[in-house]
């Protein structure tokens, strides 16, 4: 398995999802959709699958003595790892965007903990609509790009919408004002981070569960297809 | 034992069918497969290492399933599908770094030798590399991991005589220790002579032959003759061409006496392939 991942960052990965990590620093934006920045993980992402096509890495893979199903393991091996840094990289960002940014944020969630069930619920809808997509042909990442982004801005347009409205009618609707005095916030104290924490460990779980399942969608697909 | 045994080997395409494909590699031999372009050779090569999904059949290798040991069985085979064009604009070196790692027998001492042999720079990278390098690089890394069989779809068709030649006697001196085999497709029908002991002949996607080189062209004999003896052999002729002279053609041995006024010679190959396919 490490041998796989070895191969990924050392023959794939592309100095464009080096280069998007720069979007983590969006977190500094004041009054902007804190979701967008991990759109652009996927773009990385779209990037060297394309790459990976034009240098007939699968095939390549294919070679070597390892399974069909390790061709797209690998694959999905590499997207954990770039999207689980581009998490880890928000976390100073944070914390700068709550020394910079005092005001929060009035076009949707702050950056707060609570941003990671986001974030993590973005990389979800990606790998299960980006990856089973591509897994079908082996070689259409246009179409399959098309599809994860459209799904990707619906899904940040609702979330985010969710906070915006909760902030504009918290007064009348009382999970709105739960969402805007506990989790759209940054933590005061300890009940108020544990709150965000698991919001962040559940959009742990759905990413874990729903990456699963696109893996397990892509190998299916993927077996129908001649390398 | 059979180091590799292939049995009723399918896969349907629109407009194509590998039709029960099964052959045989005994342990110290070199298997020419042999057709023409679009007969299945690659298709059954790729369909046998599970590089695409077949329709029925079954591969034993070393006397294991193959598709239910597939990631053991590749341990042990090298196999090359024409030139490299892998990561073309990776060194060589980065390449080699990342595939030693997938196997446990990698010789790097080998790997070093192969790379003097081919005179390949693991500097370079391999878009600087000429078709006939590219193929001698991968054939550099299939023989560096002591793979017990060689799966080398056209390996000699990017080579100039010299290379040819020098890795037909590569591939010689692989089988020497009578353990391990290499099946490798080609149309240069004039390298199999050289060094195959056996060949399987497919056409349409269906096995014509698969056994040792000199049994199967003692099956033909070259025959020729004037216009007048061509009317009465024709019936008995797999395949003939006329020219001014009168005509050349092919017969099975077993019908040669029933052929008169014609001149008989051994059939090489080529000149088999040629009216057998025009038969076809």
């Amino acid at each position: 398995m490490k041998n796989l991942l070895y191969k990924e960052f050392k023959l794939c990965m592309q100095p464009l999802v080096v280069i998007f990590y720069v979007a983590v620093f969006m977190l500094l934006i004041p009054n902007y959709m804190y979701l967008v920045p991990f759109f652009f993980t996927g773009n990385a992402l779209f990037n060297s699958m394309q790459v990976s096509i034009a240098n007939s890495d699968a095939l390549f893979t294919s070679m070597l003595p390892v399974s069909k199903h390790s061709i797209v393991k690998s694959k999905f091996m590499f997207i954990v790892c770039v999207q689980l840094i581009m998490l880890l990289l928000c976390i100073p960002v944070m914390f700068l965007n709550h020394a910079l940014i005092s005001a929060g944020n009035k076009a949707g969630i702050d950056a707060c903990p609570a941003l990671f069930l986001g974030a993590f619920l973005v990389y979800s809808v990606f790998n299960s609509t980006f990856m089973p997509i591509f897994y079908k042909t082996g070689y259409k990442t246009d179409k399959a790009f098309l599809i994860s982004t459209i799904a990707v801005f619906a899904f940040i347009f609702v979330f985010e919408g969710i906070f915006i409205a909760a902030a504009a009618a918290q007064n009348s609707v009382p999970f709105f004002a739960w969402l805007e005095n506990n989790v759209d916030c940054w933590p005061s104290n300890a009940s108020l981070l544990t709150i965000q924490l698991v919001c962040a460990l559940v959009g742990a779980a759905i990413y874990a569960l729903a990456t699963y399942a696109a893996y397990r969608r892509s190998c299916k697909y993927f077996d129908k297809v001649d390398v | 034992m059979d180091l590799l045994k292939v049995d009723s080997l399918c896969k349907k395409y629109d407009g194509f069918t590998l039709d029960n494909v099964s052959f045989s590699v005994e342990p110290g031999t070199i298997m020419g497969f042999i057709g023409r372009n679009g007969a299945g050779k690659t298709t059954t090569m790729k369909a046998m290492l599970n590089l695409i999904g077949r329709d029925g059949g079954s591969v034993t290798f070393e006397g294991m399933d193959y598709y239910a040991h597939e990631t053991e069985c590749k341990q042990d085979i090298g196999f090359i599908m024409g030139e490299f064009n892998c990561y073309t604009r990776s060194k060589l070196s980065k390449i080699t770094d990342v595939t030693k790692r997938f196997y446990r027998n990698w010789d790097d001492e080998a790997y070093r030798k192969y790379l003097k042999r081919f005179g390949l720079d693991e500097n370079k990278r391999v878009r600087e590399l000429s078709a006939g390098m590219r193929v001698k690089y991968a054939l550099a890394l299939a023989l560096s991991h002591n793979a017990r069989l060689l799966v080398l779809d056209e390996p000699t068709s990017g080579l100039d005589p010299v290379s040819r030649d020098d890795l037909l006697d590569v591939l010689r001196g692989v089988i020497e220790d009578e353990s391990r085999s290499v099946l490798f497709s080609t149309h240069i029908i004039s390298d199999l002579e050289k060094c195959a002991d056996n060949i399987t002949y497919i056409i349409n996607g269906r096995i014509y032959a698969s056994c040792d080189i000199e049994s199967f062209k003692a099956r033909y004999l070259l025959v020729s003759g004037d216009l007048e003896a061509l009317s009465k052999a024709k019936p008995h002729l797999i395949g003939h061409k006329e020219n001014a002279f009168g005509f050349t053609g092919l017969i099975k041995a077993e019908d040669a006496e029933k052929v008169a006024d014609c001149r008989f010679a051994p059939a090489d190959l080529e000149s088999i392939m040629i009216y057998v396919e025009q038969e076809a």
